[in-house]
């Protein structure tokens, strides 16, 4: 059975909304990074999904793209989680209601 | 041959230096050296007089033009930094820095010891730099520059011993009327430039714009807005020259120092009105209704001021007064097209009343500070070189035969009489008339002060001539009062050294202003010279049957009551009403009104923002997964947005 195109994107779409549910719905920020990168990834699938239904020259390009975009998104979440235990460190909480400082 | 701008260097030199000085001294206990002072501050106006007559002496028979360089340069309008030396601005700076180094050498006596010494001596100099770029300059705006500086140093001056509230008033209001006259030089500059470009303002291209044949058309299309642009320098003259309706603040001016009123408030300044008439006369040529207004402003203001001379007690506001009479004269003269003549007595004018000044503060000098005349009297035995220098501006101003006031008082007379069939002989009259009333309180002046008993209450013993620095430059301007009129006098091969001075500027204006006006048949020169001797000689037997054997008790201060009052302070009660009241009126209208309204629509914006912001800030603080939903759902609102308009929304 031919996978058909449009369930990557499907797919993809689900996995996005897992991703945003948990960014919305968790307070623990690391659950929060987790469900960052998962959308993350949800957006890589979609461009490889993609890079099937157009034509041969451009797919190339889509299957390339998303190599990047994981050795990017490596690199910044090592930098997101280092920031998220300096601010976990300084604020002795994981909670992210925790961490405004605003008045009002 | 010398640059033209070492003129007003030279004082501004001096003025800079001095002031350095004042500055550096000004923690000490002593103050600066007065012999240092005052020796730079006459140093630098000499230097000026003499680069004037190096000058003078030099200068070709139509004058030099000389551009320093651009000072505005703007699509609309442009300006240069540039000097004229002709024959206007030759006569001016020759008796105007001559008698600024006298008045000066005579300031070093008249204010040893005071605590501003140095400071004095700066705003001085600093005067003489402004008065010397005013003359000098060839187009209007410099020749503003010149006028609003020699108004801020004539405030300095008046408020020089700002220790008392009154010195500070009196420069408060000199400062605020010549602003008032000052909107109307400004406003007539305006006019100008609308009528023919910023190219007008200068005073050779003006002269050559309004008599090149090719521009007919443009200046009769013009000729509304000049004659505004006439009106309106003549109102900035007024502020200037303390002519009605902006004239009372010259008297309350005299709180000043004397050498001060003597210098600005007699001889140089307030000339400043009638200067800017003559160098603006091929202008006023050609507005004979402007000139009519001039002058009945002038005629006014001769006779209304001549009275109030008449009634005061204070020896400087009885001078004062006169300087406003006598300024009327000049300008009379103007109005009837004599620029060389009022010129002439602004010259004349100069040396008598800078004498007469220097001579009361002689006399106060001696007195130690009394100005009250009625405190007076009997002063001729303690102080006779002050006696015989005033004697000598006492003949000249009452135009006693072959005094210097004689010959230009009588000229004017004279074209005054030519001027019309009808109305000159009027104005001859009126000018008569104020000339008898200048000799009587110019006689009662002399008496009060020099006749009779002394009624002051200063020990007699220490009553004393002043020093020499003092008595030396008020027998020199004494000898001018004297002689200055001689310029005037045929001498030699049938040739008239002032006329000749001015003609290459004014003659070609008074010949434009007089194209069709009736000559006028008058009697002959002799005749006007016995009638004005004839009025001088009255008015001192009037005032002597009336003042030398009753003298006036000395009580109260030195202002006068009752009736006299009113007429003294009548254009005061005018400004109140004309000029004071409505402002008043109009900032209680501007703050009970405008400003509420004002505050009402910030108040209503302010608060709308307050309570909007207010109610947003809920949903904005504390609850970061609440804003990231709400982002969320606004991105997919957008994307809904897109697909169902298909991206053309």
């Amino acid at each position: 059975m031919e996978l058909q195109a449009m369930y990557i994107q499907v797919l993809a779409l689900i996995l996005l909304i897992i991703g945003l549910a948990t960014v919305l719905s968790r307070r623990n920020v690391f659950f929060i990074l987790m469900g960052i990168e998962l959308a993350l990834n949800a957006v890589n699938l979609s461009i490889i999904g993609f890079s099937k239904t157009f034509a041969a020259a451009a797919s190339v390009t889509g299957q390339i793209i998303p190599l990047f975009t994981i050795a990017v998104a490596a690199a910044e979440a090592c930098v997101g989680l280092a920031v998220i235990i300096l601010i976990v460190r300084n604020q002795h909480s994981v909670d992210i209601d925790n961490y405004s400082n605003m008045r009002g | 041959m010398i640059p033209l701008w070492l003129i007003p260097l030279f004082p501004l030199i001096g003025s800079i230096v001095l002031a350095l000085i004042a500055l550096a001294s000004s923690e000490s206990k002593k103050g600066a050296d007065e012999g240092l002072v005052g020796f730079i501050g006459v140093l630098f106006p000499a230097l000026a007089f003499v680069a004037t007559a190096i000058l003078a002496a030099n200068m070709p028979e139509s004058g030099f033009r000389e551009v320093i360089g651009s000072w505005i340069d703007i699509q609309v309008f442009s300006a240069d930094f540039g000097f004229l030396f002709d024959g206007l601005s030759r006569t001016m700076l020759l008796f105007i820095t001559g008698i600024a180094t006298l008045i000066i050498l005579y300031s070093t006596g008249y204010m040893h010891g005071d605590r501003g010494f140095a400071r004095f001596f700066a705003y001085m100099n600093l005067f003489l730099f402004s008065m010397t770029v005013l003359v000098l300059s060839d187009s209007l705006p410099l020749t503003f520059l010149g006028w609003e500086g020699v108004g801020l140093c004539s405030y300095l001056l008046i408020g020089f011993w700002n220790k008392d509230i009154k010195n500070c008033k009196a420069a408060n209001k000199a400062f605020i009327v010549n602003r008032v006259g000052d909107v109307g030089f400004l406003l007539g500059m305006l006019a100008l430039v609308s009528v023919g470009g910023s190219s007008l303002l200068s005073y050779p291209e003006l002269a050559a714009w309004l008599v090149d044949p090719k521009m007919g058309e443009a200046l009769i299309a013009g000729m509304p807005l000049l004659s505004l642009a006439g009106l309106l320098f003549f109102f900035g003259c007024t502020g200037k020259s303390a002519q009605i309706p902006l004239l009372t603040w010259l008297p309350d001016a005299m709180a000043g120092p004397t050498p001060v009123s003597a210098l600005i408030h007699a001889a140089t300044m307030v000339t400043a009105g009638v200067y800017l008439l003559a160098r603006l006369s091929p202008l006023f040529a050609i507005l004979p209704d402007v000139l009519m207004v001039v002058t009945i402003v002038g005629a006014a203001t001769a006779f209304w001021a001549a009275v109030a001379g008449l009634l005061q007690n204070d020896i400087k506001k009885v001078l004062a007064y006169s300087t406003i009479s006598q300024l009327g004269y000049m300008f009379m003269a103007a109005g009837v097209a004599a620029f060389d003549v009022s010129i002439f007595h602004v010259f004349t004018h100069a040396f008598f009343k800078a004498a007469l000044f220097l001579g009361a503060g002689a006399v106060m000098h001696s007195l130690a500070g009394e100005q009250d005349m009625r405190k007076m009297g009997g002063l001729v035995h303690k102080t006779p070189v002050t006696a015989i220098v005033m004697l000598f501006a006492y003949l000249a101003i009452i135009g006693f035969p072959l005094f210097s006031g004689f010959f230009s008082k009588d000229l004017i007379l004279e074209r005054l009489y030519m001027s019309a069939p009808v109305s000159g002989p009027i104005l001859y009259g009126i000018a008569l008339l104020t000339a008898v009333i200048t000799a009587v309180y110019m006689t009662r002046l002399m008496i009060l002060t020099f006749l009779g008993k002394y009624r002051g209450n200063i020990c007699e013993s220490k009553i004393h001539e002043a020093p020499l620095s003092m008595t030396f430059p008020m027998v020199v301007l004494a000898i001018g009062a004297a002689f200055a009129g001689y310029f005037w006098v045929v001498l030699g091969q049938g040739t008239n050294c002032f006329a000749t001075w001015l003609s290459p500027v004014l003659k070609v204006p008074q010949t434009i202003a007089h194209i069709g006006a009736e000559s006028v048949e008058g009697p002959s020169a002799m005749v006007f010279a016995a009638l004005g001797t004839f009025a001088a000689i009255i008015g001192v037997f009037i005032a002597w049957k009336l003042y030398a054997k009753r003298v006036p008790a000395p009580k109260g201060d030195t202002t006068p009551t009752g009736s006299a009052a009113d007429w003294t302070f009548f254009f005061d009660k005018l400004h109140n009403v004309c000029g004071v009241l409505p402002t008043r009126f109009c900032s209680w209208f501007l703050d009970a009104v405008i400003n509420k309204l004002v505050m009402f629509i910030q108040w209503f914006f302010g608060a709308l923002a307050l309570i909007l912001g207010d109610g947003i800030r809920s949903f904005q603080v504390r609850k970061i997964r609440m804003q990231m939903g709400l982002s969320f759902a606004g991105m997919i609102l957008v994307v809904i947005v897109v697909a169902l308009c298909g991206g053309s929304f």
